[in-house]
């Protein structure tokens, strides 16, 4: 069940379109915004609001990575892999955080603090290696300096 | 009309059609995968690329639209290598597994990687692993096969208008599944696997029973609903082993419904009946065809001597070929009796009722496409899609392609309620009130055609309806009033508006004033029977009655099996026990009946009651012609062998009246293909004249405190009659009756989803099937499927003596 919340927010979406479902991705977003992520059952009951089949609303949301159909924990951390920072260091930095976490990437930690992903580029290749965290960016980063960083996000 | 040139050749095209539709229509074959005929444009595969002079760029040919002077070019070197790279990067992630995919033989990425692919990749990539989806009945799917052209997705959705699966994921992870790769669950119409291009969509009742090339394909006439569909049987080896629609063949031109596609199997049912049979000291036992035949004769004779023709009977079947009802209207006439009717008593003879009333005709073939012409559709109290598949997908073109406005009046949430433009939700047989609201708008606000006041019975109507006002009827039908208001200014503005109902004999929601109220609005809307879509139940319903299966002077199916009329009865394809409504009275007088002959296909549940029970050779292993809904005789072949000693049905009523010495008409089977021809060719020839006939809304039972709720009986899309019940492809989809209530009343009477309720009616007959919790029904109504015969949903059921809705009250509870 949609809260009535969520329902508002949706609807609110969808009415800026002729089609409900030009608004499904905002939809989507609504829900992992209130949820952390999107479960099978959201994903029916946003089908059912924007006039839509659940196959198709589940093809929009697979479709984009950063939809999410697992459940995440509650902080997001974001490694980027691509060419610049894969030069200046992301390995270590990604070794180091997997190592602290105790999990790989893709994992989310027991006590659901945080889950950790790759990304393809953030914009910050003047400051590689770069990661994300939930909104913050950091950059130009060491495995030294990753502790102070992780312990601000309970 | 549009003109290019295509590889030097002038060709005209219609405007608005592609290149592609252009080159093909014209001969020249374009390489396509992911192009289908009935679908938008996708432009995914990129194999239907050509050459347009004075452009840089290579043009997909199947969404670039084909415009004046424009010179094309198909085969090109640059072309060929185009192609050869596009199939190279298509076989990169496909398996090649040909060996093992049945689908080798006539696959499409077959057959063009033989013609343009190179032999040798240059690129080395990661296959597949996926494990195949054989869980769902049916429809089997490898999803490492697949080359992701979407055509199945697009084809479930826009043609079909289900949406069952789709594209999910990205990339390389991309695969055609149901919503969270669930198992698939849908209408198993089948129509994807036939989209397919590849082998990554099956039949699993096909799977690894033969290579293509060692097939023989038969096209044949479908056996079930009225429609009267192609579908191509395989065989190998003497036995069908799949059915498929072939694009363009047929007056389906390649579509089919789970029925055709499937249905095929229940001639080699292991419960055929292979022999007669006659009952001796009480039991059934197996006998040759002259004891039987000498029997019958002699039973029948000394029934006649004694006790006159007329209390002799016949039933014939809808079912049945032309010639065999034919046959038996012979075989009854000379006889010298009247008694003979069909189930389509409780169906189709309702509408044909309606017809003579108001039109005096008896029969309205429908045309196919006539839908796609309608700019405004209005389909009354009609689950079309379900009863009439393939009918039921053009109303749904015409709503979604070419942008008709579709009204649907229904209280079940059914396809084309779902699809509808307005779907008003009335209470269940309420049909004819809403139409005469409807009218009595219409007439309110002088809305109608003017030329209608001319028609006879017109002051009557108008009389009639006086107190079916808007706001009369929306208490009647539970809609408001200004629903009703508009849907009359919908039609009455409609240019070319189209009025659909179909009553399918186990059907109870819609009867004789139903048909005529839909009648009257034709009337009134200035149109004539060319407007109505009434299409015929059964693949052969208009060409029994127009055999002459029908009671005219004589007793109808009402006089012979719910009162002890009749002496001896001779039944032909039809199993009244089950499908006839009232089963328990019917079942009675069967049983008090003093000679009872069934000939059929099965030991039916009647079959088993009879003295004499003739085994009939099935449809595909006879020949003979099908008039169905559309009135054009087709025409079916024989493929098979009959079954043991089996007979088609008009032979063994042939040699009958031969043993009994009477007159029979023709004596051979080329006698007969004359006399049927000559038959065929004066039928549907009535003129048409038209009058108002009003009716009252009118139902049989009214639910009240005790029995509160309105349980309607109807058709399933994979069933048809209780004959697809054998079918065990269509059975491992559905094998059983349910009953769909909705959650408001499922919690009001303690009914739990998937578990057993029992239904009573007010005469205290109960039956216990499996609830289905659902809004598609409305609160206040059941709807159960008839066809299964274990579930004796028809010991509720009444017939109608007026012609009427034979609605039932019921109660439920959780069992």
């Amino acid at each position: 069940m949609l809260s009535e919340e969520e329902r508002k927010e949706i609807e609110a979406e969808a009415g800026q379109y002729d089609r409900k479902e030009a608004g499904s991705v905002e939809a989507l977003k609504v829900v992992q915004r209130h949820r952390g992520w999107v479960s099978d059952e959201a994903i029916r009951d946003i089908s059912a609001a924007l006039d839509m089949t659940p196959d198709e609303l589940d093809a929009v949301a697979t479709f984009y990575s950063f939809i999410f159909r697992r459940e995440v924990g509650r902080n997001l951390i974001l490694v980027c892999d691509s060419v610049a920072c894969y030069v200046m260091g992301y390995q270590g930095v990604l070794d180091s955080i997997k190592e602290k976490l105790g999990i790989d990437l893709g994992g989310t930690t027991e006590d659901r603090r945080f889950t950790l992903l790759p990304i393809s580029c953030l914009g910050q290749c003047d400051k590689a290696p770069a990661i994300m965290i939930n909104e913050d960016i950091y950059g130009n980063l060491g495995p030294e300096m990753l502790d102070s960083i992780l312990s601000r996000y309970k | 009309m549009i003109e290019l040139t295509i590889n030097g050749i002038k060709v005209q095209t219609p405007p608005k059609t592609t290149i592609l539709q252009a080159a093909l229509a014209n001969g020249i074959y374009i390489p396509h995968l992911c192009w289908d005929r009935r679908l938008t444009p996708y432009g995914g595969c990129r194999l239907c690329l050509v050459e347009v002079e004075g452009q840089k760029k290579l043009f997909a040919a199947c969404s670039s639209p084909a415009e004046n002077n424009m010179v094309v070019h198909t085969e090109t070197p640059k072309l060929e290598k185009a192609r050869k790279t596009v199939l190279e990067l298509l076989l990169v992630h496909h398996p090649l597994d040909c060996p093992i995919c049945d689908k080798a033989g006539e696959c499409e990425l077959q057959e063009l990687a033989f013609k343009y692919g190179p032999a040798e990749s240059r690129f080395a990539a990661e296959r597949k692993h996926d494990p195949e989806s054989l869980a769902a009945p049916l429809i089997e799917r490898n999803p490492n096969r697949c080359i992701l052209c979407g055509k199945c997705v697009r084809v479930c959705r826009e043609h079909q208008g289900v949406g069952a699966i789709n594209l999910l994921g990205r990339g390389f992870k991309s695969k055609v599944s149901p919503a969270f790769e669930e198992t698939l669950d849908c209408e198993f119409c089948g129509q994807c696997v036939d989209a397919c291009p590849v082998g990554a969509l099956g039949t699993k009742p096909f799977r690894y029973r033969s290579r293509v090339w060692f097939l023989e394909d038969k096209e044949n006439i479908c056996p079930y609903c009225g429609v009267g569909c192609t579908t191509t049987l395989s065989l190998r080896e003497g036995k069908i082993v799949r059915a498929r629609g072939i694009d363009g063949t047929g007056i389906n031109e390649g579509d089919l419904c789970p029925r055709g596609r499937f249905g095929f199997d229940y001639i080699e049912s292991e419960h055929r009946l292979t022999t007669p049979l006659i009952r001796k000291e009480g039991n059934l036992q197996p006998a040759t065809w002259e004891e039987a035949l000498g029997y019958i004769s002699e039973r029948l004779s000394e029934i006649k001597s004694r006790f006159g023709a007329e209390t002799i009977g016949a039933i014939g079947s809808e079912r049945c070929s032309v010639e065999d009802n034919y046959m038996l209207k012979k075989f009854m006439d000379a006889l010298g009796s009247k008694n003979i009717d069909s189930r389509a008593h409780f169906g189709y003879g309702k509408i044909s009722e309606a017809l003579k009333k108001a039109f005096n005709i008896r029969a309205l073939p429908v045309e196919l496409n006539a839908p796609l012409k309608a700019d405004v559709l209005f389909v009354l109290e009609s689950d079309l899609t379900s009863t009439h598949p393939i009918y039921g997908l053009k109303v749904l073109a015409a709503k979604r392609d070419l942008g008709a406005t579709l009204l649907v009046a229904d209280p079940k949430q059914t396809k084309l309620a779902r699809w509808a433009t307005r779907w008003m939700r009335i209470k269940p047989a309420t049909g004819a009130a809403l139409v005469n609201g409807i009218m009595k708008a219409m007439l309110d606000e002088g809305i109608y055609d003017k030329k209608a006041e001319g028609t006879h019975g017109f002051d009557a109507l108008k009389e009639a309806l006086a107190k079916y006002t808007p706001e009369k009827v929306s208490e009647i039908t539970g809609i408001s009033a200004d629903e009703i208001r508009n849907a009359a200014k919908t039609l009455a503005s409609a240019r070319n508006p189209m009025l659909f109902a179909s009553i399918g004999s186990s059907e109870n929601t819609k009867g004789t004033g139903t048909m005529l109220a839909l009648m009257d609005l034709c009337l009134l809307l200035g149109r004539g029977p060319e407007a109505l879509g009434l299409p015929a139940e059964f693949a052969d319903t208009l060409g029994m009655l127009e055999a002459g299966v029908r009671p005219e002077g004589g007793l109808n199916v009402e006089d012979m099996l719910y009162r002890p009329n009749l002496r001896a009865l001779y039944i032909m394809g039809e199993n009244p026990a089950v499908t006839f409504p009232d089963a328990a009275k019917a079942e009675e007088v069967l049983k008090g009946i003093e000679f009872l002959v069934v000939q059929d296909i099965l030991l039916t549940e009647t079959a088993q009651m009879a003295h004499v029970v003739l085994p009939a050779a099935s449809w595909a292993e006879k020949e003979g012609f099908f008039v169905g809904a559309t009135g054009k005789p087709q025409k079916f072949i024989k493929c098979l062998p009959e079954t043991g000693s089996s007979m088609p049905d008009w032979q063994i009523l042939r040699n009958l009246g031969r043993l009994m010495q009477l007159d029979m008409g023709a004596k051979d089977e080329e006698g007969l293909d004359a006399e049927i021809a000559n038959h065929l060719s004066l039928c549907f020839r009535e003129q048409a004249a038209a009058s108002f006939v009003p009716v009252e809304q009118a139902e049989m039972e009214m639910p009240d405190s005790g029995h509160p709720l309105i349980l309607a009986t109807g058709i399933l899309m994979q069933h048809s009659g209780s004959l697809t019940t054998i079918s065990k492809n269509i059975s491992s989809a559905i094998a059983d009756a349910y009953i769909q209530v909705n959650p408001r009343d499922a919690k009001t009477y303690g009914v739990v989803d998937e578990k057993f309720t029992k239904i009573t009616a007010k005469d205290g007959a109960s039956i216990y099937v499996k609830a289905k919790v659902t809004d598609e029904v409305p609160e206040g109504m059941l709807f159960v499927p008839a066809h299964f015969a274990h579930a004796r949903v028809n010991l509720l059921t009444k017939p109608s003596a007026n012609g009427e809705a034979p609605t039932v009250a019921v109660k439920i509870e959780g069992a």
